[in-house]
């Protein structure tokens, strides 16, 4: 009898638990306990940021000293600072090429928002992919500094991703790259060249889908974000390259494949755009 | 449970938290990296059965699930499930050997990254399992392998092993 007694409890205990979790999936995947489950997200990334930040204070001299062994520690933190001002110089450049293109197509409209005009926070990246099933980093810039969910962020020359949870003190974006990513885009002489940037994963090259086979296209061609209403980005930010395309005859898309025009995998300095998509 | 053992329980968990947020999530192969939390559950049900497997694997999770941008729970069900099955696969075991945790550690995250792939592409991310399980995989089974010996130790510091007959407790027959 205190066998079977004993013997049952585990099997209780775990359907108990599984019964626990399924409901919790349940509540957040439908949505219905979203803002308990942010609070509970905020709180833990506000009291876990101080560890955060001291470790990652602790580390990264020590990352730079072992890396100082073969590079030079002060030389890699100089390069970064100039890596990261170039590609600012790059963004401009290619969003300018990009803006005087819409510009010929869109001269009608009075106020066609640029870049340059949002209002941007500079924040650092403290952790990068704390999933491996999400491509995602972590900014050490939350709501205090004026960041929000759905902000745009740029680094480098281009589009990094944009931010979907924030607490405080920090903020996680999702990346061009995560699996689950799609960003509308234009390329081409002519605005009306719409595509869909979707990402491959982790690590993973871009896939571009909505190209007519046969569009007139050249390798390292930029897609910039196209701005269209509803869409999760303002205009013309550039987002990637082309590094293959290849026409199927079977096929309603044009294969093409991009690699995003900022290196994801040396993030270190960002900036979140202060803009929000129209609801 | 005693306030020591949930004391020291509770020590663990925050301590291999840290631990992964802080060190072990810059460690990136191939954009995938070594999952410490994954472990948690698989030592808990190998020192401490089936019962306590499956409760420390779902606090675990839950604590995992705050720091994580995928579905809240989902770390908690891989865990929970992870705890109790490695709990019942080795309970008749005898753990003379030293090598059997690497095992257990590699074949339990293998499970334990499937199961949470497999799970995620079914809430609607299908780039979990078509995109990211192969590194995922490619990663943090060796790294488990690497990671077993001091987790397991250390889940066994706060989780005692219960006697239980044959085979019990972690350091059975070792010396």
């Amino acid at each position: 009898m205190a066998r079977t007694r004993r013997s049952r409890r585990p099997r209780l205990t775990i359907v108990l638990l599984v019964l626990a979790s399924i409901t919790i999936i349940t509540l957040d995947y439908r949505g219905d306990a979203h803002g308990v489950i942010s609070s509970l997200k905020r709180a833990a990334g506000d009291a876990f940021s101080p560890v955060q930040r001291g470790v990652d204070a602790v580390t990264r001299p020590i990352g730079s000293f072992l890396a100082g062994a073969f590079n030079g520690g002060e030389l890699q933190t100089e390069n970064e600072k100039l890596r990261d001002e170039i590609g600012q110089l790059q963004r401009q450049t290619l969003a300018e090429r990009a803006v005087q293109n819409a510009l010929r197509s869109l001269e009608e409209l009075d106020h066609l928002p640029w870049i340059q005009n949002i209002p941007t926070v500079r924040a650092q990246v403290i952790a990068l992919n704390p999933s491996n099933f999400a491509a995602t980093v972590e900014l050490n810039v939350g709501t205090a500094s004026g960041v929000d969910d759905g902000m745009p962020v740029v680094g480098g020359a281009g589009l990094v991703g944009h931010v979907i949870a924030t607490s405080s003190s920090t903020s996680t974006v999702e990346l061009i790259t995560d699996a689950g990513s799609n960003v509308g885009v234009t390329f081409g002489s002519s605005s009306g060249n719409q595509a869909s940037v979707a990402g491959g994963g982790i690590g993973k090259p871009l896939s571009v889908t909505l190209i007519t086979p046969g569009t007139a296209l050249q390798k390292g061609e930029v897609f910039t974000t196209s701005g269209l209403p509803n869409l999760a980005y303002p205009p013309l930010i550039p987002v990637a390259r082309i590094t293959r395309f290849s026409s199927n005859a079977s096929s309603t898309d044009e294969a093409v494949t991009a690699v995003p025009v900022s290196d994801l995998s040396r993030l270190y300095y960002v900036d979140v755009l202060q803009w929000q998509p129209a609801a | 449970m005693t306030s020591a053992d949930l004391a020291r329980t509770t020590i663990v968990l925050f301590v291999v938290l840290a631990i992964q947020n802080t060190l072990l999530d810059g460690v990136r192969v191939a954009g995938a990296h070594p999952d410490a939390m994954l472990l948690l559950p698989m030592a808990a049900g190998y020192t401490a059965g089936p019962d306590r497997g499956a409760v420390f694997g779902f606090a675990a999770g839950l604590l995992a699930d705050l720091f994580l941008p995928t579905t809240f729970g989902l770390s908690a069900l891989v865990g929970c499930l992870l705890g109790y099955g490695t709990g019942l696969a080795t309970r008749g075991l005898v753990r003379s050997s030293w090598w059997l945790p690497l095992i257990v550690a590699a074949g339990a995250t293998a499970v334990g990254v499937s199961a949470y792939a497999i799970l995620g592409a079914v809430l609607g991310e299908p780039g979990a399992l078509t995109a990211d399980l192969v590194p995922a995989l490619a990663v943090a089974t060796p790294a488990a392998v690497v990671l077993a010996t001091p987790v397991v130790r250390f889940v066994a510091w706060a989780m005692p092993p219960v006697a239980t007959g044959r085979g019990a407790g972690v350091g059975a027959g070792s010396r």
